[in-house]
């Protein structure tokens, strides 16, 4: 069984590797030749393949984690980023065009993306299948920049710049499981973090730049716990500047500054369970100004998966990835943001910490009235 | 029967003035008045138009800069006019001028470098238009000339309906 299953996750993930190419965008002109409409002609049978692969990869996840001991994390990471770099990135969602799209307005046009939109460029070939070109940047200028070397290196070609993109968000991946393992020290951390099949889903597949907002936040954090502030203070802006949201891990880092400067010792592993608590709090609010996103989650889990002892959050944390991969599943079958397709995604967001719960007191009973038996017996 | 017909002809012509009357006018819509000269915050709003030069790259950025400082001075003119502050309102008509005269060539360079620059050209019409519906609106309520005459100062003499002129002259080269 224990030799047997990384080849089966490694055969699953190229599989769907394949899966994610039956949902290539129509007027995506440059891979014309592979579109097939298979996902939008027959969309129950493409949600229920999708929904097979996330319970196969949260199976794969569990028997990971319980035979971390035996695999060699290394090898695991590497071989499913390889993987994972050749899926179709619009899967799930068409950000990485937007990304494409706002640093062609600056790269290629040398014009301000805060300014213009990228639809005010008319006949661009990318209006066609981009989603938000009717918008301004909507990231900070450090991911803007940062871009500029994949879009520069894609020669103009948009397939190439397309993978240039998804490398590297995977870099960046890389790195911060480089940076949970030299913060946690801890090798059940780095098995939760990087093969979470959310963080996988979101930032090798649909190359979201959460990743690289956090990558920067836990930078900043592994600076100040070597007690250097100043680059700690440098790049927790760089991660303020990259998507916003990491503003509210500032309280916690005056906090932690104000700390080091009176020499009092700091409680890391309570550090990094407010940082998670806040980061989670953001993203339950993230519905006020648009709607709640898979990739929203990041913000949390980065740091959930930082103190795994802390179990109720790391069940939690890992109820919520479950939920919010499945609640790709209405849009999917349903083709429609409108209609019955956002109270669904709430159900399927908070069914599973719902289900967690009712297991988890229903254990608690069962247990408390097992203790009350034997003592009892005795 | 003919008068009948001479009945529905006059309607139809009446309609038809009536409608084109109705599109005349131009759909771009101007600001609202900025901070006006006097106001405490006038030169901070001058520092930021200054420093926003540098935010407002590229050709279309620079078109879209100069297009919004020109509208700005001219309702600041129309606002000082209406207020009877001829020399001020002058001042910010000159401005207006001096700034509608640079968007043009940025859009040229913006076609040079290969952009499409047919809706900004569009828009650029659009604004030209509703400039000179303003300026003729305005020269029906200001003097042709005025003698702006200060308390301790040399006195300035305004040709203020030829300067309505020059603007509508600018305007008019883009339509």
């Amino acid at each position: 069984m224990k030799k047997l299953f990384l080849p089966v996750y490694f055969f699953t993930l190229f599989l769907f590797v394949i899966f994610s190419y039956l949902f290539t965008d129509q007027n995506l002109s440059y891979l014309h030749n592979i579109y097939t409409g298979l996902a939008a002609n027959s969309r129950t049978i493409a949600t229920m393949t999708y929904v097979i692969f996330v319970l196969l990869f949260f199976v794969f996840y569990y028997l990971i984690l319980k035979y971390q001991k035996s695999i060699n994390i290394k090898k695991i990471i590497l071989v499913t980023s390889g993987i994972l770099f050749l899926a179709y990135p619009a899967i799930l969602s068409y950000d990485i065009f937007n990304y494409i799209a706002t640093s062609k307005v600056l790269f290629f046009y040398r014009e301000n993306p805060y300014i213009l939109m990228p639809i005010e460029f008319v006949g661009d070939p990318l209006l066609i299948f981009t989603r938000a070109v009717n918008k301004v940047a909507l990231y900070g200028p450090v991911w803007i920049k940062i871009t500029g070397i994949s879009f520069i290196l894609g020669f103009d070609n948009y397939v190439l710049t397309l993978f240039n993109f998804k490398l590297l968000v995977i870099l960046f991946y890389l790195g911060t499981i480089f940076l949970v393992s030299k913060i946690s020290k801890n090798m059940k951390s780095v098995f939760l973090f990087a093969l979470s099949p959310l963080i996988i889903m979101e930032t090798l597949v649909s190359s979201h730049n959460d990743i690289v907002m956090m990558f920067f936040a836990l930078l900043s954090f592994y600076f100040l716990i070597k007690k250097r502030i100043f680059l700690s203070l440098i790049f927790i802006i760089a991660s303020i500047l990259i998507k916003y949201s990491t503003i509210f891990l500032f309280p916690v880092f005056i906090y932690i500054i104000l700390k080091t400067i009176r020499k009092e010792s700091i409680n890391w592993e309570r550090v990094f369970f407010i940082s998670a608590l806040s980061m989670m709090l953001i993203f339950f609010l993230s519905f006020l100004r648009e709607e709640i996103y898979p990739w929203y989650a990041i913000w949390f889990l980065v740091f959930s998966y930082l103190i795994p002892q802390r179990r109720n959050l790391l069940y939690l944390s890992n109820a919520i990835s479950f939920g919010l991969l499945l609640s790709y599943a209405p849009f999917m079958f349903s083709g429609t943001y409108s209609g019955s397709t956002p109270l669904l995604k709430i159900i399927l967001i908070f069914l599973p910490v719902l289900c967690l719960y009712l297991y988890l007191a229903v254990d608690r009973k069962f247990k408390f009235s097992k203790k009350l038996g034997t003592i009892k017996i005795s | 029967m003919r008068s009948c017909l001479w009945k529905t002809l006059l309607l139809l012509v009446f309609f038809l003035y009536l409608s084109t009357s109705a599109y005349a006018g131009s759909t771009y819509v101007l600001p609202y008045p900025s901070q006006m000269p006097g106001n405490k915050f006038y030169t901070i709003n001058q520092v930021i138009e200054k420093v926003s030069y540098f935010w407002y790259f590229g050709n279309f950025g620079k078109s879209y800069y100069y297009q919004r400082l020109s509208d700005k001075y001219l309702v600041q003119a129309k606002t000082l006019f209406e207020y009877k502050q001829y020399l001020l309102a002058y001042k910010s008509l000159l401005k207006s001028n001096q700034y509608f005269e640079k968007i043009y060539p940025y859009l040229l360079s913006a076609k040079k470098e290969g952009k499409n620059t047919s809706e900004k050209q569009k828009i650029l019409k659009e604004a030209s238009r509703k400039h000179i519906e303003e300026f003729e609106k305005l020269k029906n309520n200001v003097p042709d000339k005025f003698k702006w005459t200060p308390e301790k100062d040399t006195p300035t003499n305004l040709n203020l309906w030829t300067t309505i002129d020059t603007s509508i002259a600018i305007r008019s080269k883009t339509l």
